[in-house]
């Protein structure tokens, strides 16, 4: 049985292991206010950026637009023997099964895609010293980007969109494929695999027909600023990624966290029940060797 | 009076939102561009400089950094990627940012990346002169 000072010194060092807890769950809650806050601020440029893009669309002609520079982010006629990966995990652990639930998709795709080369992109250094290790697969970093939780800014987003462009197009990539965790609430995260090149033709056309019948002028012309707006509508959609990747960290920070201080206030109350009773036990004992002296001396 | 309604909006946050305004000049691609109501639909790609409307007969300005602009109707919707309110610029900081730019230029190190140094010299020109607009209006 353990004495009563290891046990004390049992639930000093899981005190001080709740206090940790504790602390890292407060600084998730009070930076995950922030995140939300920018998901929200960033909404309206990206819902604008769409509308321009259709109403834009709207005036090109179908041949026009193939002639255009970006036509290839549409559509292309690679063959599938390559594929683009771009996993966004976060840089530090102790955020539950955020990283892992990540890696398990990651590891499913990689599978899926064997036979073919994988180009990789990373954000976040879980995700990269994960993939590093896998040995024996078609595999190569193309590039990668850390430390910028929690304070993803759009500079970040426009360095990985220009390289996922870059890649996509000097690789001849059929597609590009995103990993990440979509914020759901603050106690679910939503695991997303995304295909985000080629882009999709509906958000050309969504609005297409509803935008009706106002005629554009433009400047300086509809191809040139064709090809300047997709590049920043495909970095504000990484932007929104990378922020919702954030907000869904820190709410699995926060949830994991909470159980652990909650778990560790278990095992305080369990260890001082413990050191209780072996105290009770060693005065029992005492007492009865006075007693039974005392007894002995009489007789 | 008609009225166009002015909304400024960059990736992280909304800078104006349907202000109604007068008029409007932006720095366009090819120069600045006056924006009256009535105005025909337009897009328009933005280049560094002021951004200028007329609110209740009061001018005010602000400092954007490259962007598109879509006029349609009576509304206008600025796509920028950097905007800053009069109020959020230093002039003092300016000018620093100005003289390392322009230093960096001169030395021509091996590492100089000369895009981004033209950028940082642009915007660093831009927001000295809000700052000067905004000392001859005395805001």
């Amino acid at each position: 049985m353990a004495s009563l000072r290891d046990i004390r010194k049992h639930i000093s060092s899981i005190k001080s292991i709740k206090q940790i807890t504790y602390a890292m769950k407060m600084v998730a809650v009070a930076r995950i206010k922030k995140a939300q806050n920018s998901m929200l601020s960033a909404r309206p440029f990206a819902i604008k950026m769409d509308s321009v893009i259709a109403d834009l669309y709207s005036e090109m002609q179908e041949a026009d637009f193939k002639k255009s520079s970006v036509h290839d982010l549409f559509e292309n006629e690679n063959d599938a023997k390559s594929v683009g990966l771009v996993l966004i995990t976060s840089d530090k652990g102790l955020c539950g099964s955020f990283n892992a639930n990540l890696i398990k998709k990651t590891l499913g795709f990689i599978r899926a895609n064997k036979d073919k080369k994988i180009y990789f992109i990373s954000v976040g250094k879980k995700g990269r010293d994960f993939v590093r290790r896998i040995k024996r697969i078609d595999l190569e970093f193309y590039y990668e980007m850390f430390g910028i939780f929690p304070k993803v800014g759009y500079i970040h987003s426009n360095l990985v969109s220009e390289n996922v462009i870059k890649m996509y197009r000097e690789k001849k990539l059929s597609r590009v494929v995103f990993i990440y965790n979509e914020f759901k609430s603050m106690i679910q995260q939503n695991l997303v695999e995304q295909e985000f090149l080629p882009l999709e033709k509906h958000i050309l056309s969504r609005a297409a027909g509803a935008s009706g019948i106002s005629d554009f002028d433009f400047e300086p012309g509809k191809m040139r600023l064709m090809e300047n707006l997709i590049p920043r509508h495909i970095s504000s959609h990484i932007y929104r990624i990378l922020l919702e990747s954030q907000a869904a960290e820190l709410s699995a920070r926060m949830n994991a966290m909470e159980s652990a201080s909650k778990n560790a206030a278990e095992i305080i109350d369990e260890l001082t029940l413990k050191m209780n009773k072996t105290r009770q036990a060693m005065i029992t004992t005492e007492l009865n060797e006075i007693v039974s002296g005392a007894s002995a001396l009489e007789s | 009076m008609k009225k166009i309604k002015l909304t400024v909006l960059t990736p992280d946050r909304t800078l104006l939102s349907s202000k109604e305004t007068e008029s409007i000049t932006i720095p366009a691609f090819e120069g600045e561009m006056g924006i009256l109501p009535g105005h025909a639909p337009y897009i328009v790609q933005l280049k560094e400089g002021i951004l200028r409307y007329k609110a209740g007969g009061k001018e005010d300005f602000m400092a954007i950094f490259w962007g598109f602009a879509r006029i349609k109707g009576d509304e206008v919707t600025v796509l920028t990627e950097m905007g800053e309110l009069v109020k959020e610029i230093n002039e003092e900081k300016a000018r620093q940012e100005y003289q390392r730019a322009k230093d960096a230029m001169n030395m021509k190190g091996a590492d100089l990346d000369l895009d981004s140094a033209q950028a940082s010299i642009k915007k660093a020109i831009v927001r000295i002169k809000v700052a000067e607009l905004r000392r001859k209006r005395n805001i």
